[in-house]
């Protein structure tokens, strides 16, 4: 289980998060929602270390996690599928691949891995030694998911994975959060696609300037009314 | 036309050097993004200790390449822990300044060290240039070329086949995702500093062992050669870095055989010029992306 107590964020003077708790059950998919500017992504950069957090604490099943490097962060077992992506734009699909899987050392089994991975994203099969600049932005996506599987990690974490992706795109992207949770992975995820996240996330977040202002089921989401009027587009009447 | 061949040629010689004092601006740059002026002056140290061992112990060759690579690479070190390291990410201009107030500092250094201005240096073959036809090649130029070529195949070699070199270039693609991987972006860029520093040292030695001489002034010279040299072949481009040095070694060539040695420099700036004017990024750079912030 991933458990974020009381953390605090700050751009200079400016808290970016002001004291978060969530925690993301193992074996489960939970989603956060939130408008722009409410602090996901810091959150999300706070947890893979690219960001240090001012306050609080980031535990993977009881390990303390606040303050480590990146690097040891990923060897923890915490690989962050970033907004945007960040493919290396100037290196193969599998040289992609390989960096992924930077700090293993078990060469024989990296590869059966990158192999594992092209037979979940065939596309990146077909794509493998193409620059992965020139990939459509679904096709980076799945790069993306593919290159942080490559650490194997426990808990994965994914910052708006549906971003400027075609409907049908987002659907694929979904289907394979979805198994991948079926393979064991733990999922957190951040979405601005709240119809899509409702199929699949088991458990959910909301974040508004900072704090987390809503946590509950699916169900329970769906039935708050100032959350459907924001994030589901619902109508009312008069 | 005799000429022209023969001034391509010495060019093509002496710009081999250039273009592995580009190569290691150009590795410097590509991962930090930042310009890192001390490079030639901590080239220049690791050449005043190759020429005290010279002097002081009559050390062989050998002992000179290897004093003088070890000096630049502690060198380059030095400046890295204290114009780079602690820098914030995103204050380029700081590391920058911060170079240029180390490159007075080691000259200074280097001159109150060994007061004379001039020291020797120790020669690479003293034998007669090689007839080919009518072509003359100096033994000493031919090391140098061959020397600049191999290292510089070495140098590809680690960057786009090891395991090292894979995470350099995940530095360079993007510095955010190469830390999400998991690649010690800290303890790589030292490294790449070391090696930068070590190629430099390279070019150092080669450079000096064909005048024969070092001056505290060779910091600079290595630094402006490297840096012309790295800005017409393409910031950042392991290839580009060659062939600009390369480039920049023929125009000199020619420039001094029609013009004279004084109008020499005007034309590799001129050539820095028109390079610049017509293809920003070199001849083989590409657009360079945003400086690294880290947390953006």
């Amino acid at each position: 289980m991933l458990e974020i107590s009381d953390l605090v964020t700050a751009y200079g003077k400016i808290e970016a998060l002001k004291g978060v708790s969530l925690r993301a059950e193992s074996g489960r998919i939970t989603c956060l929602l939130g408008p722009n500017g409410a602090g996901k992504t810091t959150l999300m950069m706070s947890i893979a270390g690219i960001l240090q957090p001012q306050r609080g604490a980031i535990r993977l099943d009881g390990v303390e996690l606040t303050g480590l490097t990146p690097a040891r962060i990923v060897t923890a077992g915490v690989a962050l599928v970033p907004e945007n992506r960040l493919v290396f734009p100037r290196m193969s699909v599998r040289e992609n691949l390989l960096a992924g899987a930077y700090q293993r050392k078990d060469k024989a089994e990296v590869a059966i891995d990158a192999e594992r991975m092209y037979a979940r994203f065939p596309r990146l099969r077909e794509r493998r030694e193409q620059l992965a600049g020139t990939l459509s932005g679904g096709e980076q996506q799945m790069l993306a998911v593919a290159r942080a599987l490559m650490s194997r990690p426990r808990v994965l974490l994914m910052d708006e994975p549906s971003l400027g992706l075609a409907p049908l795109v987002v659907a694929e992207i979904f289907r394979i959060v979805a198994e991948l949770n079926r393979d064991g992975t733990t999922i957190f995820l951040v979405e601005q696609n709240a119809h899509m996240a409702l199929q699949v996330a088991h458990h959910f977040f909301l974040m508004e300037q900072g704090r987390v202002t809503f946590s509950g089921t699916p169900g329970q989401l769906a039935e708050d009314e100032v959350i459907q009027r924001a994030y589901l587009g619902a109508r009312r009447a008069g | 036309m005799v000429d022209f061949v023969q001034n391509t040629l010495d060019g093509v010689m002496t710009g081999s050097s250039y273009g592995l004092l580009a190569l290691g601006f150009t590795l410097i740059f590509g991962v930090m993004r930042r310009l890192n002026l001390s490079y030639g002056p901590s080239i220049m140290i690791g050449a005043y200790l190759g020429t005290l061992v010279y002097v002081q112990l009559s050390a062989g060759p050998l002992v000179v390449i290897a004093v003088t690579l070890l000096g630049a690479v502690l060198a380059g070190l030095y400046v890295e822990r204290l114009c780079f390291a602690p820098m914030a990410a995103g204050a380029g201009v700081a590391s920058m300044v911060s170079s240029f107030a180390i490159w007075m500092q080691l000259e200074q250094a280097a001159v109150l060290a060994l007061p004379r201005h001039t020291y020797p240096f120790p020669p690479l073959a003293t034998g007669a240039p090689l007839n080919l036809g009518p072509f003359l090649l100096r033994v000493d130029h031919l090391i140098m070329l061959t020397g600049a070529l191999a290292l510089s195949a070495c140098v590809h070699l680690l960057i786009y086949r090891s395991h090292f070199g894979l995470g350099l270039r995940a530095i360079i693609n993007n510095p955010v995702a190469a830390h999400l991987v998991g690649i010690n972006v800290r303890a790589a860029i030292v490294r790449a500093f070391a090696l930068a520093s070590a190629v430099g040292g390279v070019a150092g030695y080669l450079v000096l062992a064909v005048d024969q001489q070092v001056t505290p002034m060779f910091g600079m010279w290595a630094t402006i050669k490297g840096l012309i040299a790295m800005m017409i072949g393409g910031l950042g481009s392991i290839p580009g870095a060659i062939l600009g040095g390369l480039l920049l070694g023929v125009i000199e060539a020619h420039s001094q055989w029609y013009f004279g040695p004084h109008i020499r420099d005007l034309f590799a700036y001129l050539a820095l010029f028109a390079c610049l004017a017509l293809r920003p990024g070199g001849l083989l750079g590409e657009a360079l992306h945003e400086p690294f912030e880290r947390g953006a």
